[in-house]
Parts: structure tokens; sequence; C-alpha cells
């Protein structure tokens, strides 16, 4: 540094000297140096803004790219809804209308019956015409006439005609009689009419029924087909909203397989004893956990075989025969599995209780019992149940998986466009320092050379003058 | 094409199982256990033996091995090594073995030799080497003595640097001589030794145990 110093013996003075060189040579180099000054800051500021740049747009494609997926996805939902309905509209009919011409028949048999009944009862008796007022003036006669002859004659008719009357009125009660009987008869025929038109009503409901749900998801996927930001943003909460119930519902099996792997874990190294490990794992602990993912595996193909998933278009486009086969070799397999998982909890209590009783051994104690036997065994049944019952449970994760790898694709992407936005927003704002510290830098390269340019500019102004 | 690939394949999954493939020593315990048969210490036996069974056995799985060394006049003799087992993977197996091993710690107590001196370094070099031969992750060496070394005429003793590397020391079960309960300052001296001893001899760690009951723990620890 010393040597630095054009007088030795002054060194504030050497500095002076330095400094007042360095101006003048600042002076002169100006503006090359604010072209330096600029140059850097295009090369790092811009380069930020580029970056920024960049990675909004890559947002926005994502954003345009998850918007066309939704739309797509959220599309073939609804037609999938819609298909669906029809194919309960088409069921119905099926199933309804093939009863109809019974129904129609019925209806018909009961109302011919309704009208022979009536016609029957429009068959009435005629009651014998004047033979009232015909007995009347016969009495009357008897009275006012003397011959005995006569007098007995007409009594004879008078009693016929009583006897004829009476004879008539009870006919005619027999008869009113049996109309009534047959208007009685005609009440259950009344009643199955009254059923049978209920029938109807209720299948003609439900049909109804149907059509309005049609006409509801219809006009749901007439607003996604258009597009608008209000169904985006419909979708894309459902989408969410099923991201998280099945990250939450997968979440749950994780934990069920982990502990339906402890269940097996101990009782497999019993089963394959080995020196070896695999990744840190024995291979004891590798088997159990193949146990377990075989199970899932399993899972996944009795739920696409039944048709609750469609993870595997393969699977779904099988013909019903070969699904069928699918259906019960998963079906058995899982039974097997559960089987064998029943068993190994099972001998994995007796472990566990051997080990106990060593240890007790070992520690000096005699082997009398201190477990005793119903508290042993209710542990068995509930290993062994636990073993059981795990396995069918874990098979159920296919349907919560296909929620997950449906829903996931729109919150990775989401995650993704925060991303490469909080990474632009970033960009943008460390950019806008570097300017302003670039500017600072040119404003103090300014006022370093104050003095020369104040000089520089006084030479001029005087040049000017004269 | 398609068989290359397949082939490609296949060699890349046998690959990384290959690479995968580990041998259990790195995740097995290797225990080492030294018993002090000489002077007053050899009336420990039957505390000995049961602090072993009680402590170390139940801490062992399959695949971990122990070790009984007798520290004697000479112990750096292939004679001081009283059992030697190694735990089978089959835990039901490995159960048998155990008992049988607590079998041969009640044959111990009960045996009545003492020796006249003690041979402390002898009996934990022997140790070390039986040790180092397994090549498990983790060797721990159980010293019951009262760690009061009497070496014989002739007998010399010298640890080697790195004699004791990766192995984690535990004294055991110390009792105190007459003079150490007159001086304290003896006996703290003398177990001072013995640490700075073994960790220059390259001990990973040296722990002194008064509490039996403590030694899960210590075991779970160093694990």
């Amino acid at each position: 540094m010393e040597s630095l110093y054009l007088i030795p013996s002054m060194p504030g003075l050497s500095i002076a000297i330095w400094v007042a060189i360095s101006m003048v040579f600042f002076y002169f180099a100006r503006v090359p140096m604010h072209k330096a000054i600029e140059g850097l800051m295009t090369g790092t500021a811009g380069g930020l803004r580029k970056t920024a740049l960049w990675a909004k747009s890559v947002a926005e494609a994502m954003r345009e790219k998850d918007r066309k997926v939704l739309l797509e996805s959220g599309v073939a939902s609804a037609q999938e809804k819609i298909m669906q309905e029809f194919r309960s509209v088409e069921a119905g009919y099926a199933k309804h209308l093939s009863d109809y011409p019974k129904l129609q028949l019925k209806l018909d048999d009961n109302i011919t019956h309704i009208e022979a009944d009536y016609k029957e009862c429009g068959q009435v008796t005629p009651e014998a015409p004047g033979w009232s007022e015909v007995v009347e003036t016969i009495a009357r006669a008897q009275t006012s006439n003397g011959d005995r002859i006569i007098e007995k004659m007409l009594g004879e008719i008078h009693k016929s005609a009583v006897a004829g009357e009476k004879k008539a009125l009870s006919e005619f009660r027999d008869t009113a009689a049996k109309r009534h009987k047959i208007l009685a008869s005609m009440a259950p025929v009344w009643r199955r009419l009254e059923k049978l038109s209920h029938d109807i009503n209720k299948k003609v409901g439900s049909v109804l029924e149907t059509s309005g749900r049609i006409d509801k998801y219809m006009t749901q996927f007439e607003k996604i087909a258009a597009g608008g930001p209000e169904s985006i943003d419909m979708l894309s909460s459902k989408m969410t909203k099923l991201f998280i119930f099945s990250l939450f519902v997968l979440g749950v099996a994780f934990f069920g397989a982990i502990i339906n792997f402890q269940l097996i874990a101990l009782p497999m190294s019993e089963l394959v004893p080995a020196g070896t490990r695999i990744g840190g794992m024995m291979v004891s602990e590798i088997s159990a956990m193949v146990i377990v993912t075989l199970e899932i595996v399993l899972g996944i193909f009795l739920m696409e075989s039944l048709g609750i998933t469609n993870i595997f278009p393969q699977i779904a486009g099988m013909m019903r025969s070969k699904r069928k086969i699918l259906l019960y070799a998963a079906l058995f397999g899982l039974l097997f599995l559960a089987s064998v998982e029943a068993s190994l909890a099972i001998l994995r209590e007796a472990l566990a209780e051997a080990d106990a009783a060593l240890d007790r051994s070992l520690a000096g104690e005699t082997a009398g019992v201190i477990l005793n036997e119903t508290s042993s065994r209710i542990t068995v049944i509930g290993q062994a149940t636990l073993g059981f019952v795990l396995p069918w449970i874990l098979a159920m994760v296919a349907v919560p998986l296909e929620m997950f790898i449906e829903a996931s694709q729109h919150a990775f992407t989401r995650i993704f466009i925060l991303i490469m936005n909080l990474l632009g927003h970033i960009s943008d704002a460390l950019a806008y320092i570097i300017e302003a510290l670039f500017n600072l830098l040119s404003h103090l390269f300014d006022a370093y050379i104050i003095i020369p340019t104040q000089v520089a500019n006084l030479i001029e102004n005087m040049q000017a003058r004269t | 094409m398609k068989a290359m690939t397949k082939y490609l394949l296949i060699s890349i999954v046998f690959g990384f199982a290959a690479a995968g493939c580990t041998d259990n020593d790195a995740y097995e315990t290797a225990y080492c256990t030294l018993a002090d048969v000489s002077g007053t210490y050899a009336q420990e036996k039957d505390s000995v033996a049961r602090i072993i069974k009680a402590g170390i056995l139940p801490e062992m799985i399959p695949g971990d091995s122990i070790f009984l060394i007798t520290i004697d006049s000479n112990s750096y003799s292939e004679e001081n090594l009283q059992k030697k087992l190694v735990l089978d993977y089959q835990p039901s197996e490995s159960n048998a073995q155990k008992l049988a091993f607590s079998s041969t710690l009640d044959e111990f107590a009960a045996n009545l030799t003492e020796s006249r001196h003690t041979d402390i370094s002898g009996a934990m070099m022997l140790c070390s080497d039986y040790l180092k031969e397994t090549r498990a992750g983790t060797q721990v060496m159980f010293i019951f003595s009262d760690m009061q070394e009497d070496l014989p005429k002739g007998v010399v003793r010298k640890f080697n640097e790195g004699e004791f590397s990766g192995i984690d020391i535990a004294a055991m079960n110390i009792i105190k001589l007459s003079a150490d309960s007159s001086n304290p300052d003896v006996y703290r001296g003398r177990l001072k030794d013995w640490e700075a001893n073994s960790i220059k001899a390259g001990a990973k760690s040296w722990t002194t145990m008064m509490d039996p009951s403590k030694i899960q723990e210590f075991i779970q620890k160093i694990k």
C-alpha cells in the first residue's frame, strides 16, 4: 500500500492526489462509465424482467390449459350424469311400460265388469198398472150393490187383486235387494280401479321426476359447455374439494395400511426368516408390505370390475363375462389374503405371548400365569378380526385413489401456477431493486466527479462569454 | 428393439435390486459382556448373571450376537470365552436360544472358581477382537468388575490406537473396594483413567452405570 504513496512522508496528501487524479480520470471516462452502468443494469434487471415475463406467460399458459381440462372434464362429467339418467329412464320405461298392457287389460276387465253390473241393476220388474185403483173401485161396488153372487165374485176378485199386489210388491223387494247386492259387489272393483290408477300415477311420477333431473343436468351441461368464468370457478372449487377430501381419505387409508403392516410384520419374520435386507428393510418386512400392497391392488381390480371406478379403460371395455372372471378372481384373492392376515394375526399374538413369557422368565419370575385366559382370548379374536377386516377396508382405497388422480392434476397445476406467479413477482421486485441501485450508483458517480464537472462547466461558460 | 428394451428393463430392475440388497450386519448389535471372576468380585457372579438376563437378553433381537468372557489372571485367551451366541432370524428359535443362554449364565453363576489376578485389559482386547469380527453396526462392551487391574508378573497389556474403534463401553455394577470407600478420589481417579485410556484407544463412548435398570435406556441410546 505504501508503495502507492506518491509522497511517502505525506500519506494524506498522496491519497488526496490519487483522488484528484481519479476524479479527472472518471470525468473524462464519464460517458463510457454511464454506458457500463446502464449495460450492467439492463443485463441484470432486464434479465430478471424477462424471467418474470416468462414465468407469468408460463403461468398463463398453464391456467388456460387447466381451464380447458376443467371444461373437458366438467362436460364429460355432466354428459355422464345425463347418460346415467337416460339409462335410468330407459330402464324405467322398459320395466314399467312392459307392465302397461297388463295394467290396461286389468283396467278394461274391471270397467267391463262394472258395466255389466250396472246394466243388470237397470233391469227392473214393472209393477202391475192400476191394480190399486181397481181394487178400491171393487171395494166400493161391494157396499152399494146387494147381489150376493156378484158381491162374492167381486170379493174374490178383490182378494186375488190384493194377493197379486202383495206378490208384486214382494217381487219388487226381491229385485231391489238383488240390485243392492250387485252394487255392493262392485265396491272391491272400484277399489281395484283406484289402486290401478294410483299405480299408474306413481310410475308416471317417477318418469317425470327423472325428466326433471335430466332438465337440471342439461341446464348445468349448457352452462359448463358455454365455458363462462362462473362455471370454471365452480368446477375448480369442486376439484379442489375433491382433492382435499380424497387426500384426507388416502391419508387415513395410509395409516390403516401401517396398522395392517404392523399386524403382520412380526409373524412374517417367523415365516420368512432371512439375514438379507433390501434398502435397509428386512425381507420379512418387505413381504408384509407386499401383502398389504397386493390387497390394495386387488381392491382396485375389484372396484374396476364392479364398475365403481374407471382407472383402467381396458377393464371398463372388457366383455361382461371377462369382467365377471376378473371380479371373482379379485374377490377370491382378497378373501385368501384376508384369511392369511387373520391367521398371521393369531400367530403374532402367540409370538407376543411367548416373548412376554421369556422376558418374565429371564427376569427371574416363575412361569406363572400372569394374563388370565379370557382376556388373552379376546385379544386373539380381536387381532384375527382386525386382520380379516382390514384388507377389505383397504380394498376401498381404489375409490378415493381415483378421485385423487382425477383432482390432483388440477391441484398440482394450481400449485405450479402459484409458484410461477410468485417467481414472476419476485423477479419483478428484484429487477426494480437492482434498477434503483444502479441509478443510485450512477448518481453517486456523478457526485464523485462533481468538482471536475463544475470546473469544466465554468470554463465552458467563460469561453461562451468571450 | 422390443426384446432389447425388455432385457434392458430386466437388467435395470435386477441392478437396482442387487444394489439395494445389503447385509444385515450394519443393522445388528453385538454385545460383549466381561465378567470379573477374580478377588472380591467373584462373589458378584450371581448378580452379573441376573443383570445380563434381565437387562441385556430381552433387548436382543433376531440377528444380534452376544459373547460372555471372563476376566481372570490372563484374560486374553480363547478359553475365557464362555459362550458365544448369534440369534436366529426366526423369533421362536431366537427365544429358545435366549433360554439356553440363560441356562449357561446360571451355570456360570453357580461356578465357584476364582482367579488370583485381574486382567481387565486382556479381556477387553479379546472382546474387541470378537466384536470386530461380527462387523455389527452397533458394538457394545459391558464390563462387570471393580475396575481394579492386577496383572500377574510378565503379562503386558497395551491398547493399540483404534483398539476399541466403533465400540461403546459401559462399566457396570462396579463395586467399591475398601480403599475406594476410604478415599473416593481413588475410585473416581481409577474410572477416569479407564475412560481416558479407552477413548484414546478409539472407543466411541465410555459410560459408568450404577443402576442396572438404566441398561435398556443405554442400549436404546447407542443403537
